[in-house]
């Protein structure tokens, strides 16, 4: 009774009261009720984009870098173990299409106060050191399109001497620098007394230590030129991860059969040797140039051959975060016995060779940079705001290619991937002999070009010094 | 082998003394090298090799011990910047080095893979001056009776004199090699198990015993096979550590007359047991709440760089 008497009350319409009409109601200080969103925990599209928001918003709110890393690889799934150094044919473009990069033969071109030219004993002609980069003035850097073989890079008013800063010795000699490299080649392959190398075991016997003895003393020789090599940190094999997402696939088999997942890459790479420095290079071009295209591959990672694995997710450029020198200079990589060019001509695949090289190349820079990048907190929802520079030699203990790496950008997952107009850019050469035979004791057919080639990759440094 | 340093000292023949040689002081005490500035570089390697080094959260002995030692002389080669005539050195690793001598008719003979070698193209000027090699002929050495000097080594049928000419080279490097004097030997106690190591006595015997191989292999070559008193002594130094530890050696080969007990001796300078650094945390300690070893590298000795810097630059500058 009690409640029909109080529904009559209440009826709308009726006043009992004459109190004043309420006026139109004032707009509320804040909403009267939360905003609408999706749930958190349902099995819907957009509970999944609120889930992915929510951590996204967790790591860009970590306090270190550390955590941010920890948060980033935090869930494991099975990924595809890209190896950097590998037999299958046509690698490079695969590499090219995983990572966004676009592949410019020859070498970069160089603003002018970077390279020193290097006194070379003899007649030096101008046409004569054609081949290796070239002084520019910095305008003419900014032309893209330029990174073509640096016989382009024949700039007029290119500075032939630039003024040495302060306390940089002007040219290193390279006659010195020969006798070094002759001296490091003689003591490995010669002198010293070694017993017969292991089976398939042949890169750890001579070319290896030739080329941690060839660094050091380079690197300590040119480091009264460059005062970045002084400041710098050798590592002897160290380890660099990096773990990436790209594109998307529907789960083949599994409980998660028919979700759409991002396919999940993890490079783990073992260069011979590493130079860390603690300043970054200078960026070669600006961080919007589009200098080629990336090659589109329709198939399946799993079809290059690539396998899955599920482990930790690391992110790791040779040191810890805490460490000063954490930006990259050059990796040095040593291939091993299984990837011999003898054992390519031998089953009449001579055009891989050079893919080797490069995909080589192209997966431990693109690992080293992106690294890098995550080190200072860049990750692919939060883009670099700076291209990250880093070198690479390609050897296999005579023959030495070299490549340049400019990351431009981290976004590679499918979310991230659609407005972003950046590429990553890789320019690289095609390997050449450093001598051609050792024996009873003399270099026969030294190749300076190549010394040449490897002492301006030492040389490289920010304009500033 | 695992003589102490006396032991090593009767089988060699060698008088000891105490601390760095004065040329080697003189060589850090001098200011223009700047090794202020190299201090906190040095610092910064240790923390690298013993705490920054790989992703796991703290690098194992057999890791961080050779790594420490690389870049230890990556610190010490880029002094060739300064002093372009450090560019004149080579380090060889894995050589294989073998001496032969007889010590009051006993024949003795040290073999084994001996770490790694500094060769330079110039030899180390002699250490001691002319009256103090004279003045060893008065030092007596001491012995052991009734314990034979020999003890703990083993006795091996050797077929094959490695210090005759022929195939072998008993230096290690076949002749021509432009390098051809021995500057340094680095002896790197790298094993994880504690038991695999040397303990510091015999680390130093060990030095001793290589350093005096490869001076004496050295002597024969340079001026045969004859037991007589050099008018050139050669110098030898070593260095050997597990990674915290340190022992300086700097040893001088006045003669290679070994079978008689007296006449003047060789010389040997070790400086042992010298600290880089008191503890390395990886992670901080925390008892109860409170942190009572925060992480990091504590008691940086700068002295012992300096002596590792010294010892390196020692013979160029």
């Amino acid at each position: 009774m009690a409640a029909l008497g109080a529904r009559r009350l209440l009826r709308p319409g009726r006043r009992w009261f004459s109190d004043t009409v309420p006026s139109a109601p004032s707009p509320p200080a804040s909403p009267l009720y939360p905003p609408v969103v999706a749930s958190i925990t349902a099995k819907s599209k957009a509970a999944k984009s609120r889930r992915l928001q929510r951590f996204n918003q967790r790591v860009h709110e970590a306090a270190t870098v550390e955590e941010k890393l920890r948060l980033y690889g935090k869930l494991q799934r099975p990924k595809y173990m890209v190896y950097p150094q590998t037999f299958a044919l046509n690698a490079d473009r695969w590499y090219r299409s995983f990572t966004k990069t676009v592949l410019v033969p020859g070498m970069p071109p160089r603003a002018a106060a970077a390279k020193p030219p290097v006194a070379t004993a003899g007649a030096t002609s101008e046409t004569g050191r054609a081949p290796e980069p070239r002084a520019e003035a910095p305008g003419h850097a900014e032309a893209a399109g330029e990174a073509e073989v640096a016989a382009n890079a024949e700039a007029p008013g290119a500075a032939k001497t630039p003024e040495p800063s302060a306390g940089v010795a002007p040219c290193p000699d390279i006659g010195e620098l020969r006798s070094l490299a002759c001296d490091a080649l003689l003591q490995e392959s010669f002198y010293q007394n070694k017993k017969r190398p292991f089976l398939y075991r042949d890169q750890d016997h001579t070319p290896g230590p030739f080329l941690t003895q060839l660094v050091s003393t380079l690197a300590a020789s040119l480091s009264r030129h460059n005062p970045l090599l002084a400041a710098s940190s050798l590592d002897l094999n160290p380890e660099v991860n990096y773990y990436w997402h790209h594109g998307n696939e529907v789960v083949v088999h599994g409980h998660r059969k028919g979700r759409v997942d991002p396919v999940r890459f993890q490079i783990d790479d073992n260069p011979h040797l590493q130079i860390r420095v603690p300043k970054q290079l200078p960026e070669v071009v600006p961080l919007e140039s589009d200098l080629g295209d990336v090659p589109v591959i329709d198939h399946k990672p799993s079809k290059l051959p690539l396998f899955k694995k599920q482990y930790e997710n690391k992110v790791f450029i040779g040191t810890k975060v805490a460490d000063p020198c954490c930006y990259g200079h050059t990796q040095f990589h040593l291939l091993p016995d299984r990837l011999k060019r003898e054992r390519f001509i031998k089953e009449r695949l001579e055009d891989q060779i050079e893919v080797v090289y490069r995909s080589n190349g192209i997966a431990s820079l693109f690992a080293w940079t992106a690294a890098q990048a995550m080190y200072q907190g860049f990750w692919n929802e939060a883009d670099v705001t700076r291209p990250f520079v880093s070198q690479a030699v390609v050897t296999d203990g005579k023959y030495f290619a070299f490549f340049c790496y400019q990351l431009n950008t981290l976004a590679l997952n499918a979310e991230t991937i659609k407005n972003n107009p950046r590429k990553n850019i890789c320019w690289g050469t095609d390997s050449k002999p450093l001598y051609d035979v050792v024996e009873d004791g003399n270099v026969k057919g030294f190749n300076d070009e190549v010394l040449l080639h490897l002492v301006h990759f030492l040389l490289n440094r920010p304009k500033e010094l | 082998v695992f003589p102490g340093v006396r032991q090593a000292q009767w089988l060699t023949k060698t008088k000891l003394v105490e601390g760095l040689p004065p040329a080697v002081q003189g060589i850090m005490d001098n200011p223009a090298l700047g090794l202020q500035e190299l201090e906190e570089r040095a610092k910064h390697m240790v923390s690298h090799a013993r705490l920054w080094d790989t992703a796991e959260a703290a690098p194992r002995r057999e890791r961080y011990c050779p790594m420490l030692f690389e870049n230890l002389i990556h610190i010490c080669r880029l002094m060739s910047g300064k002093y372009p005539s450090l560019s004149k050195r080579m380090l060889a690793r894995n050589c294989r080095i073998a001496a032969t001598w007889e010590r009051e008719s006993i024949l003795l003979q040290v073999r084994g893979l001996s770490g790694i070698l500094m060769n330079s193209m110039s030899p180390i000027p002699p250490v001691a001056s002319k009256e103090e090699i004279l003045a060893t002929k008065e030092h007596v050495l001491e012995t052991f009776y009734p314990i034979a000097p020999t003890i703990d080594l083993q006795e091996v049928n050797v077929y094959k004199e490695l210090n005759d000419t022929g195939h072998m080279c008993p230096l290690g490097f076949r002749d021509g090699y432009p390098y051809s004097h021995l500057h340094t030997l680095f002896f790197l106690e790298s094993a994880n198990v504690r038991t695999d190591r040397f303990r510091p006595e015999q680390l130093r015997a060990k030095m001793l015993m290589f350093a005096f191989g490869n001076a004496l292999a050295k002597a024969k070559a340079l001026h045969g096979n004859d037991p007589k008193v050099l008018e050139q002594p050669i110098v030898v130094q070593s260095i050997g550590t597990d990674g915290q530890l340190f022992q300086f050696m700097v040893f001088q080969l006045n003669t290679t007359d070994l079978v008689s007990n007296d006449g003047v001796k060789n010389l040997v300078w070790i400086d042992s047991d010298q600290n880089l650094y008191e503890r390395a945390q990886c992670v901080p300690e925390i008892k109860k709440g409170v942190v009572t070893k925060p992480a990091g590298i504590s008691g940086f000795q700068p002295d012992t760089f300096k002596k590792f810097l010294a010892l390196y630059l020692h013979g160029t500058v």
